[in-house]
């Protein structure tokens, strides 16, 4: 990987903390020109920070960004602008109803004039196989056209160091492979530099010259793409980390199939489809664990899962009876319990009481002719609360009182309660402290373990491995591998999070 | 059975105290009270005297309290139905064009039944009193089955069934197959009314204590109770407020927007249908006939009484009367010198001075729950 020239951009122990989160430590980077730089990592691995920290997005606490050999400050886009430096962001910021051209002018600060613009668009498009209509509505392009638009953009302030943060990430393969193609050309022509920011294998190997592997905001590995292989990507990117938590994984399941999704399809934007016939069954008493980068598919499944959104194909079939998709309280009714990804989200009412919460559903609640029973409201909440140990002033506390550990509680006390047959536990543990994360994942193994079938959404690698029975990984839109017994290890969880099914 | 992290505590937050809520209505609306005073004098009239005329126009002069109580009866029926649709979190800012359609219904009854087959008054009124909220229902769940079928704000569309519902009973009030009322003996020209409501068929209104007193009052009573109750005690209250909160938590837990949502907003325009048909029975407006302009802004008004009274039905009987009292007592502001339009400044001020308060208090809260939401989350 060493290479010659001198590096056009060089990071030297660069820091960021938010609070007492960690972002980026001591991290070294060096951009050299004409090269394309992939910066690989796990969600929350630091990528994005790092990058807004080049275009002065983020601050760095500690640490030298150095041009050319000069050190220098970056305190906002704008300074990184005149330094060349341009980051093309993961969610477009376009102006949908505006064309083309008045996309790429805005942000310009001498007079507007058009004719040029459109040139520009017109010459740089052709240039660098990035053809676009400059005239066209952002509204009316697909979503590979409107990043095209992003970053003939970008390349207009003519930048020697291009940033793309998670450019494929919405993109068809097709669309994907032409975007490296005018990358390459970019690199190779334009005398320019590229940072290509992802978390997909193959992209990483295919497109790029050197790889730097984050996890965690460390720098994990640094290589030259043709040395790297997937595996050895994977393993950097999920890493060997010691075991926090001493927890028995639920037992190997036996049980009959409680819940069977077959080919189930969520239709997206642009043709793309969020669930792609999607199949899962879940058996009686184990632990399923569901593993997959954000964004493919999971959020999707939960929520038909919670009755939020039907399918525009396939089925869910429950103890062999289909339940309907789509229907207020239909999955609820039909025995399937939901931790939320998002408890604020769909998961509690903030404005009401604990007591109200705990009988959202209020079968348990209700009196006759209509009326709560107020009695066995708070009977039923008091027990509850003593039951899950929801640490709480009473009943009556509003629900925004109580510590998200406690709302959390509240969410789990209320699902189980009413004795489902699948718990689907959407990152359960996420923003918890470790006594709660411990609570939570004993009710899992509990759950389990009274005949539950459990589905276990997770992003923490650490929590699969130890809870689930079985893990099976998401990519695009439908399950891509399953891994079960002693296939649970870390190469192959991370080959097939970044879409590799060998 | 398990282990309660005790780093977790939960036992220090506090909510706002009443002395303080209490102490800061207090101050804006005497603010807004020495504003107004300063108006007035600044107009070259006296605070004092002002003051006085609309005490006695309101309350203390013969028979005025009776008519404040009829004026206060439909601004409070408006307010009840727009506290339910409020609380499934739907804006229904139309309560204007529906309680008009729910009067021209009455109306339609009252003219049909009453003045041409002269039905029992009794049947009549129930007629007219059945008909005025099947009208106001009418026209609220056109909004609704556009919000539901079709996804559009009912903020718009309930406010654009005000200008429709003033066209079509403007319509109406042009055919006599409708509502006009046929050419009078000796009438020149046809006025755009209906004939009045059959004395037989009006609301009765016993005198107590020389004022009369319209027994429209009771229903409202009895209706500000039921909706008090059917919120916060019935199952059907908890599934709406629910829904009002977080509609995904709702669709979650079994509540189907459309049904009550719909149902809500259904109510709320019944409310105001049925404040149409008694302002109709009342004769405090329009002495017993329906014209154009017979809304008379008590749609309006009722919506500002939901929206000040926070969704809660004690506070808004009460701001209700107060309301109408500022409009019966501006009708002996003339004698003062004092231009009749000052009461329309002064009701604004009280206005803004009973919302601000609860904006202010509402602001503080959502700070608190975040502060605390944030400390909590990262501990």
């Amino acid at each position: 990987m060493p290479t010659e020239s001198a590096p056009v951009l060089r990071v030297e122990g660069l820091t960021k903390r938010f609070g007492s989160v960690v972002a980026c430590e001591r991290v070294d980077l060096s951009l050299h020109p004409r090269r394309i730089h992939g910066i690989l990592g796990e969600n929350g691995a630091g990528k994005t920070t790092l990058m807004r920290m080049l275009v002065g997005l983020h601050t760095p606490d500690a640490g030298t960004i150095e041009i050319d050999g000069q050190p220098c400050e970056i305190s906002n886009p704008v300074d990184a602008a005149t330094y060349g430096i341009a980051m093309v962001h993961q969610h477009l910021s376009l102006v949908e109803p505006l064309t083309v051209w008045e996309n790429v002018a805005l942000g310009d600060n001498h007079r507007l004039d058009p004719a040029q613009t459109r040139d520009d668009v017109v010459r740089l498009g052709e240039r660098y196989g990035l053809p676009v209509d400059p005239n066209a509505v952002v509204a009316d392009l697909p979503i590979g056209l409107r990043q095209r638009v992003e970053i003939l953009k970008s390349l207009r302030r003519d930048p020697r160091v291009l940033i793309l943060d998670e450019p494929t990430a919405m993109l068809t393969p097709d669309e994907a492979h032409e975007l490296f193609g005018a990358i390459k050309q970019l690199v190779e022509e334009g005398d320019r530099t590229v940072a290509l920011v992802s978390h997909r294998l193959d992209e990483v190997i295919e497109a790029t010259n050197d790889i730097t592997v984050l996890r965690r905001g460390v720098v994990i590995e640094r290589t030259a793409s043709t040395d790297a292989t997937a595996d050895s990507l994977a393993l950097a990117m999920i890493g060997t980390r010691p075991v926090a938590l001493k927890v028995r994984t639920a037992t190997a399941s036996t049980g009959r199939v409680v819940l069977r999704i077959s080919d189930a399809v969520v239709a997206g934007v642009e043709g793309q489809r969020q669930l792609d016939h999607l199949n899962l069954t879940l058996n009686a008493g184990e632990i399923v664990g569901m593993a997959g980068i954000e964004n493919n598919g999971q959020h999707e499944l939960i929520d038909v899962l919670s009755s939020l959104r039907s399918l525009d194909g396939g089925q869910i079939r429950l103890d062999n009876n289909e339940v309907e998709t789509g229907s207020p309280g239909a999955m609820e009714a039909a025995g399937i319990a939901v931790i939320p990804a998002d408890r604020r989200d769909s998961g509690v009412v903030l404005e009401m009481s604990v007591a109200e919460n705990l009988a959202l559903s209020d079968t348990p609640i209700a009196g006759r002719l209509g009326l709560i029973d107020l009695d066995a409201m708070r009977t039923s909440a008091e027990a509850l609360i003593d039951e899950y140990g929801i640490d709480c002033v009473g009943p009556d506390a509003p629900m925004w009182s109580l510590s998200g550990g406690n709302q959390q509680r509240v969410v789990l006390a209320r699902e189980l309660c009413r004795n489902p047959k699948v718990l689907i536990a959407a990152y359960p543990t996420r923003g918890l402290d470790v006594g709660a994360v411990a609570f939570l994942n004993e009710q899992l193994l509990a759950a389990a373990a009274r005949g539950l079938a459990v589905l276990l959404v997770s992003n923490e690698t650490d929590e699969l491995l130890t809870l689930a029975t079985r893990i099976v990984v998401m990519f695009n839109g439908s399950v891509i591998g399953e891994l079960t017994g002693d296939e649970r290890d870390r190469t192959r969880l991370g080959l097939l999070l970044g879409g590799r099914t060998s | 059975m398990m282990t309660r992290d005790r780093a977790e505590s939960s036992s220090n937050v506090s909510t706002t105290s009443w002395i303080e809520v209490v102490a800061l209505y207090v101050m804006s609306i005497t603010l807004a009270l020495m504003l107004s005073a300063l108006l007035v004098e600044a107009t070259g009239g006296s605070a004092g005297t002002v003051v006085e005329a609309l005490v006695s126009g309101s309350l203390t002069s013969p028979g005025r309290w009776g008519q404040t109580i009829g004026i206060a009866v439909p601004i409070l029926l408006v307010a009840l139905g727009t506290i339910v649709s409020t609380r499934g979190a739907l804006v229904n800012i139309g309560q204007e064009g529906q309680l008009l359609i729910g009067a021209g219904c009455g109306a339609y009854a009252s003219v049909h039944l009453g003045n041409h087959h002269q039905w029992p008054g009794g049947v009549v009124l129930v007629a007219i009193i059945a008909a005025g909220i099947a009208g106001g229902a009418l026209w609220a769940g056109i909004a609704a089955l556009l919000r539901y079928k079709r996804n559009v704000p009912e903020v718009l569309s309930t406010l654009l069934l005000v200008a429709i519902a003033s066209q079509v009973v403007a319509y109406a009030l042009r055919r006599e197959s409708l509502l006009l009322a046929p050419l009078g003996r000796g009438q020149g020209t046809q006025t755009q009314q209906t004939l009045a409501v059959p004395e037989s068929a009006r609301m009765p209104s016993p005198e107590i204590f020389g004022n009369e007193v319209s027994l429209s009052l009771v229903l409202a009573l009895l209706a500000a109770f039921m909706v008090a109750f059917a919120l916060a005690r019935t199952i059907w209250g908890f599934r709406l407020t629910v829904l009002g909160h977080n509609a995904r938590v709702a669709q979650r837990s079994g509540v189907a927007a459309a049904r009550y949502g719909g149902i809500a907003m259904v109510t709320s325009g019944a409310f105001a249908g049925l404040a149409g048909a008694v302002m109709l029975v009342g004769g405090d407006f329009g002495n017993y006939r329906l014209s154009a302009g017979f809304a008379a802004n008590i749609g309006w008004t009722g919506l500002l009484v939901a929206l000040v009274s926070r969704g809660r039905v004690l506070p808004a009987v009460l701001i209700a009367f107060i309301l109408a009292c500022l409009r019966t007592g501006s009708g002996f502001l003339a004698a003062t010198g004092v231009e009749r339009r000052i009461t329309d400044v002064v009701q604004a001020l009280l206005i803004l001075a009973l919302l601000i308060p609860p904006a202010l208090l509402y602001v503080r809260e959502r700070r608190r729950t975040e502060a605390a939401l944030d400390s909590r989350d990262l501990s």
